[in-house]
């Protein structure tokens, strides 16, 4: 008797709505056949390749060279793909070069290249054991935050380091205006691992901010640390004897605007992550983001166009100190911005976690009582699928029972409540006109 | 009367020729067999957890969901325009002079010839070199897109570890690739590759000897060396490998970040 009336309200017919969930289910919607719909799109993917290779092939015809002679004139540049390990063939100059074992028949050199060999060995062990050191559940790149900025970090660190393997470009590419390479070998070595360092540490606050946390124990010390190096390294610059060449000395007064301009915008991101409140914080980043950018692009166009002279003297002084002077306000600003961001729309990107467990239906007084809600009511899922035509939009009591049993700790009132506030906000956007 | 029983002259001839066949080699009862087991067993393609579950706020992740297949694409027409390469390439790179004086090799000469001789021969060069660069790339990103979407985890791993293999190998397919053309790219990097060999503790020289046939370019023996570790070597692991990889892609099913 009450079965057939469950039976009767069930939306079993309609789309998306089953009666049995987890991986008991059987209505799967069926995938798209190997034949002919997938072999048609992988058939015209391939031609797609194909012809790509073909233009590729038209227009940048990969031409021979001379032939190999035991004299090489020119500097050899390898391949894309392997410029990150000739990077860390070069970079292997820092380690100390010994011998192990002189004399014996186990005599290792510890030469630069021998060190350049372990250091390409790093990676591909990192690799190896990647598996095996990672042993958590968490598939979502945003919900992994470790993983991801390691990541980032990593693919940020193969750009530097192919960078680094074609110093000798750099040096020869930009000079100051005595002819002396302008970025020096020590700041290209730093190069090599600050902005990987630098893009790790924004990525992982932003993807932690993402999860909803509150990232002050992290933004503080971060905006500030890089306020105090810029504003310490500037204030050096400008008044310590011996650290402004006496070349530059002439360029004093531009060279302090841009120093200013510099730990002023990691100064103020850091100011307000300290004293303002969320929101106004986050308006005062964006606007210090903003201001500074157009202010130092504004800068370097009105001093090339004014004083070609002083320009290349000022950047003489901050191109050499990329690695704090330039990178790190900028790490202020944008980790600032990530950390106080506000997460929006991630309600529906943490509901699509749900795997149709049925227990938040299972908890839920509202389907105890509420006719609409009988039967078919995953409530998770069918919200998240927008197909539960507002029965529990407006008949939660936000009660948390669900969150309480989510395996996945999915937090169902949360959104409920941010969804009506939404609705709210809509209707009073629209003049305060329900539909 | 000419659609009888005794069919036309044409339709005896395709039974009589397939038939010839068909009783030599019976491939029907195969395909039948195959098709029954998928169709009874799996009805369609493995299907992914996103897939089952209508999930959908991973589309941004959907451009990055073919790069194994496009490195394997690639790898096809790598095969095939190598096979084309093969019939004109001469691993020879002593070192001989012209009658103007200067230095070349028979390697080298045998490309000259690919290029500007050999009808389509830059145009199949071409094709060849860019594939390896696609190819490279794909792989490349197709294990950031297993990383970032943590699909190297149990029960995984193993193809992790797979596809680790199969990276390297398809940069030692590209380093190998550049360095048989005999030219002064060729050059600064066997000098590249071949002190990194002698640098290993112990060995080195004699490793050296074993991969690059002597301790430094001079000879230009290395051509030979590298020339078969590239076209038989190292296809013949990697296609082994690449078998296995994708064997278990599809046992296990695609993962998705779900």
């Amino acid at each position: 008797m009450e079965i057939e009336k469950v039976k009767e309200r069930i939306m079993e017919g309609r789309p998306g709505f089953t009666r049995q969930y987890g991986p008991a289910r059987t209505d799967h919607q069926p995938g798209i056949p190997l034949f002919p719909q997938e072999a048609t799109r992988d058939f015209v993917v391939v031609l797609f390749l194909t012809a790509i290779m073909f233009f590729l092939t038209a227009f940048v015809t990969p031409l021979l060279g001379p032939p190999r002679s035991p004299q090489l004139s020119e500097l050899i540049v390898p391949d894309w793909y392997l410029l990150f390990s000739w990077g860390l063939l070069k970079i292997a100059d820092i380690f100390p070069e010994f011998t192990l074992g002189a004399g014996t028949p186990l005599e290792t050199q510890f030469s630069a290249v021998f060190w350049g060999d372990i250091l390409s060995g790093i990676p591909i062990i990192a690799l190896l054991l990647l598996p095996f050191l990672d042993r958590g559940r968490e598939a979502r790149p945003a919900k992994a935050p470790i993983r991801s900025a390691v990541g980032l970090a990593a693919i940020v660190a193969i750009f530097t380091s192919s960078l680094y393997s074609i110093r000798e470009v750099i040096w020869q590419r930009w000079m100051t205006p005595n002819g002396s390479p302008l970025i020096d070998d020590t700041a290209m070595k730093w190069f090599f691992v600050i902005p990987p360092v630098l893009v790790g540490l924004s990525a992982y606050v932003g993807l932690r901010r993402l999860g909803f946390k509150s990232m002050r124990k992290w933004l503080v010390p971060l905006t500030l640390g890089s306020f105090l190096l810029v504003a310490g390294q500037s204030l050096a610059i400008l008044f310590l004897p011996g650290w402004l060449a006496p070349q530059v000395q002439p360029y004093w007064v531009p060279l302090a605007l841009f120093l200013l301009l510099l730990s002023g915008a990691a100064g103020a991101a850091a100011l307000a992550v300290l004293v303002l409140p969320e929101s106004r914080a986050r308006r005062a980043v964006h606007l210090t983001g903003i201001v500074a950018l157009l202010a130092f692009a504004g800068g370097l166009l009105y001093l090339g166009s004014t004083d070609a002279l002083a320009l290349d003297w000022v950047l003489s002084v901050l191109e050499p100190n990329t690695n704090t002077l330039l990178l790190l306000p900028g790490f202020a600003v944008v980790t600032a911005w990530f950390g106080l961001r506000r997460p929006y729309s991630t309600y529906e990107y943490l509901l699509n976690e749900c795997y149709q467990c049925g227990k938040c239906h299972t908890v839920c007084p509202v389907t105890k009582v509420e006719d609409d809600a009988l039967g078919g009511l995953n409530l998770v899922y069918n919200s998240f699928k927008k197909q539960h035509d507002g029965v529990p939009l407006w008949t939660c009591l936000a009660c948390d029972a669900c969150s309480a049993v989510c395996p996945l700790d999915i937090k169902y009132s949360d959104y409920i409540l941010e969804e009506r506030s939404k609705a709210h906000a809509r209707s009073a956007a629209d003049g305060g006109e329900v539909e | 009367m000419a659609s009888g029983a005794s069919g036309s002259l044409g339709e005896e001839g395709r039974r009589t020729v397939f038939g010839w066949i068909k009783t030599r080699f019976p491939s029907v009862p195969w395909a039948d067999l195959t098709r029954k087991a998928i169709e009874t067993d799996q009805r369609q393609m493995p299907r992914s957890h996103a897939e089952k579950y209508e999930l959908k706020t991973i589309w941004y992740w959907y451009p990055l969901y073919c790069l194994g297949g496009i490195s394997f694409v690639a790898f096809i027409i790598l095969t095939i325009t190598g096979i084309i390469l093969g019939f004109f390439y001469v691993p020879d790179g002593r070192l001989m002079r012209e009658t103007t004086g200067s230095l070349t090799n028979p390697a080298y000469l045998s490309m000259q010839r690919i290029m500007f001789e050999v009808p389509f021969g830059f145009i199949i060069r071409g094709l060849h070199h860019w594939a390896a660069h696609i190819m490279i790339a794909a792989v490349f990103l197709h294990m950031c897109r297993v990383y970032f979407t943590g699909a190297y985890k149990k029960p995984r791993e193993l193809n992790w570890l797979i596809g680790v293999l199969l990276l390297l190998m398809t940069i030692l397919f590209g380093y190998s690739g550049y360095l048989l053309p005999a030219n002064n790219l060729s050059e600064g990097a066997a000098n590249i590759g071949i002190n990194m060999t002698r640098a290993s503790p112990l060995i080195g020289d004699q490793l050296a000897r074993l991969l690059w046939g002597d301790i430094n370019t001079l000879s230009g023996y290395y051509i030979l060396r590298w020339y078969w570790i590239h076209v038989f070597i190292l296809p013949f692991l990697a296609t082994g490998v690449m078998i296995v990889h994708m064997g278990l892609v599809w046992i296990q099913g695609v993962a998705e970040p779900h």
